[in-house]
């Protein structure tokens, strides 16, 4: 019957009750949706620095990453790119060459990181030949070896499919070798920065022009079924991979990482704020809801509704009114969320400063049925913790002057 | 049998530090089956000794047993225990829950009780029959009359099975035929249910209903005339 007063009295004030009931459902759309969105903004941020440009875990010699000093080299490379792709979970396994040239072009200069790569395993391992505007990727066959740019390079050197381009560098040895290129493919991902310092070569070629002795790499990237799994396996590629070292890519990208690892708080400090600032509106919604009922409750007391009960009863008027919003709230921003979880939303008129920053300005909104799950329990908190100050005014009543209250 | 019985009761509070004895030293017994109307000008201290019976106020000094209970010694709980089941309450301005129909109003305090919805479901249909509502028990208060809603009062303060009812000015919102009928329905439940009733009343028409009249005057009883006894 508490139950029953409780959900009823809500209703006496309808048209207060429903402002509240409106003001919480919109603050909580409004947190769900931007946290979605959010989250939608990092995935994408995340899945396109995986499967673009890290994979899940590499592998490299001891001391290369420090420079990138083309010295530091994995024996053995083919063999261990064997028995790491045997490991479960292992998607994909692909070994790589990397120099830092100098470019060489009709229009101008620049610097970049030269990768080299076997075009049928890279394909496995990472999703720049998706990524491919114009041209081809590296299969094309030709006297000049194929080199793939990206767009933003491509823009600033003028170049374009067909153009040539000269690359110079320091071999193994020392010595400068320079060596030409021409251009098969431009592609572009959602990272510009990414687009304008990278560039993809055959391994056989970038293995040619650096002199480096057969079946060493400089990097081993791996694919993984689930990256979350990485952690996992990173322990059994380390007993593979003697003395080089294995890093997942959070490592590797400690941005990211803390991307990530803040997000979860970001979003609950977002929806904390948006709460808090309901928190009072609900207080004051009771406190009058309370103070209208001042002869009720004295008489409810009068005939023998212990203190406890009366507590109980204005709590349950306060979690009833917020869990009705956030009923309400959670359930709208879900469903606006869903919308866009496959109709991306379009930022191109920010995708300049967007993609400058490596983030894709078409954004797919992200929501996980456990971050709804803990908004719900911060509501009815919410709830609870708004109705304990009214609540507390209502148990300081004294019956005998309450029910003579005009 | 006694089922109250005031001794030596005060009741002093301070008004704009001036000291006020609202009851100024009360002794009063009152029989199970009495009929009795505590009448008196205003700020004679009428209200205040009801409260203090009821369990509402605390007195000053003196003591009130109520079935042989000191209420006095009572701690806050076990008082609203003690209210929910020994005493019924009227008061002047209905006071019934807005949200509930008559017939869940009447049921409320059995609620409280932890009756089971039968039994509550039984008395409250039999005691709002026996006010006279017996059509209107799905009503809310505000598709009622002031005497109607009076009348659900009176079902629900005898919904507990109490020892006594307390009628603080029953009848002062109430017109003359309102009046007329919820005394009539409470003189005989009176007499045929044996209810003991205690009403503080200005309302003459109360007066002559009742069987003993105590009159106060600044806190003390003036008269106490049992019209039984003549």
């Amino acid at each position: 019957m508490i139950w029953s007063i409780a959900w009823r009295n809500i209703w006496r004030n309808k048209l207060r009750s429903i402002i509240m009931i409106v003001a919480i459902t919109l603050g909580l759309l409004a947190g769900v949706f931007s946290t979605s969105f959010m989250q939608g903004l990092v995935d994408a941020r995340i899945e396109s620095a995986t499967k673009t440009e890290l994979g899940h875990l590499q592998i490299h010699a001891p001391h290369f990453l420090e420079n990138n000093n083309i010295v530091y080299t994995i024996q053995n490379s083919g063999e261990l790119v064997s028995q790491i792709e045997s490991l479960d979970s292992v998607k994909a396994v692909g070994r790589r060459l990397i120099a830092e040239p100098f470019i060489m072009a009709a229009h101008g200069t620049g610097g970049g990181k030269l990768i080299g790569v076997e075009p049928e395993q890279e394909k496995r391992v990472t999703d720049i030949w998706e990524h491919i505007i114009a041209g081809t990727y590296l299969e094309h066959e030709s006297r000049i070896p194929p080199v793939v740019i990206g767009e933003k390079l491509a823009k600033k050197l003028r170049l374009k499919v067909g153009s040539r381009i000269n690359v110079q560098m320091v071999d193994r040895r020392g010595n400068l070798s320079l060596k030409g290129y021409r251009i098969s493919g431009i592609y572009r991902t959602t990272n510009t920065s990414y687009d304008e310092s990278t560039l993809f070569v055959k391994y056989e070629d970038l293995q040619a022009q650096l002199g480096m002795e057969k079946n060493t790499a400089h990097e081993i990237v791996l694919l993984l079924e689930n990256g979350d799994e990485a952690p996992a396996v990173k322990p059994q590629a380390e007993k593979l991979a003697g003395n080089n070292v294995v890093e997942t890519w959070k490592e590797l990208s400690p941005e990211m990482s803390l991307l990530t690892d803040s997000m979860d708080q970001y979003m609950y400090i977002f929806i904390l704020i948006i709460l808090l600032a309901l928190c009072f509106g609900i207080i004051n919604t009771m406190l009058m809801a309370v103070l209208e009922r001042v002869k009720e409750i004295g008489m409810l007391m009068a005939v023998g509704m212990n203190k406890r009960k009366v507590f109980l009863m204005i709590i349950l008027e306060t979690v009833l009114l917020t869990v009705t919003g956030g009923i309400f709230g959670i359930l709208t921003g879900a469903g606006i969320t869903k919308i866009f979880e496959t109709t991306p939303i379009n930022l191109s008129m920010f995708a300049e400063g967007l993609e400058s920053l490596g983030y894709a300005s078409e954004v797919y909104t992200s929501v996980q049925n456990e971050s709804l799950v803990t908004i719900a329990i911060l509501v009815v908190i919410t709830g609870i913790v708004s109705a304990i100050y009214p609540a507390r005014k209502a148990l300081k009543l004294n019956p005998a002057e309450a029910t003579r209250t005009e | 049998m006694k089922i109250i019985e005031i001794k030596n009761l005060y009741k002093t509070y301070e008004d704009n530090s001036v000291p006020v004895h609202a009851v100024n030293g009360v002794d009063l017994s009152i029989e199970e089956g009495e009929f009795t109307a505590i009448v008196g000008p205003s700020g004679s201290g009428k209200t205040t000794l009801l409260n203090i019976v009821g369990g509402l106020d605390n007195a000053t000094e003196g003591s009130v047993f109520i079935d042989g209970v000191d209420i006095s010694k009572l701690s806050s709980r076990k008082m609203t225990d003690f209210r929910m089941h020994k005493i019924g309450f009227v008061f002047q301005a209905y006071n019934l829950i807005p949200v509930l129909t008559a017939k869940e109003n009447v049921e409320f305090v059995m609620h409280l009780q932890g009756e089971k919805k039968a039994k509550r479901d039984a008395r409250a249909s039999e005691l709002l029959k026996a006010v006279g509502l017996g059509t209107m028990m799905d009503r809310r208060p505000s598709k009622l009359s002031g005497g109607q809603q009076q009348r659900v009062a009176v079902a629900r303060a005898l919904a507990s099975k109490p020892k006594f009812v307390l009628a603080d000015e029953p009848t002062a919102n109430l017109d003359s035929k309102s009046t007329e009928n919820l005394l009539d329905i409470m003189e005989q439940l009176n007499k045929e249910e044996k209810i003991t009733f205690i009403f503080s009343t200005h309302d003459q028409r109360v007066v002559n209903k009742a069987r003993r009249v105590v009159m106060l005057e600044d806190g003390k009883i003036k008269s106490d005339l049992n019209k039984n006894q003549g």
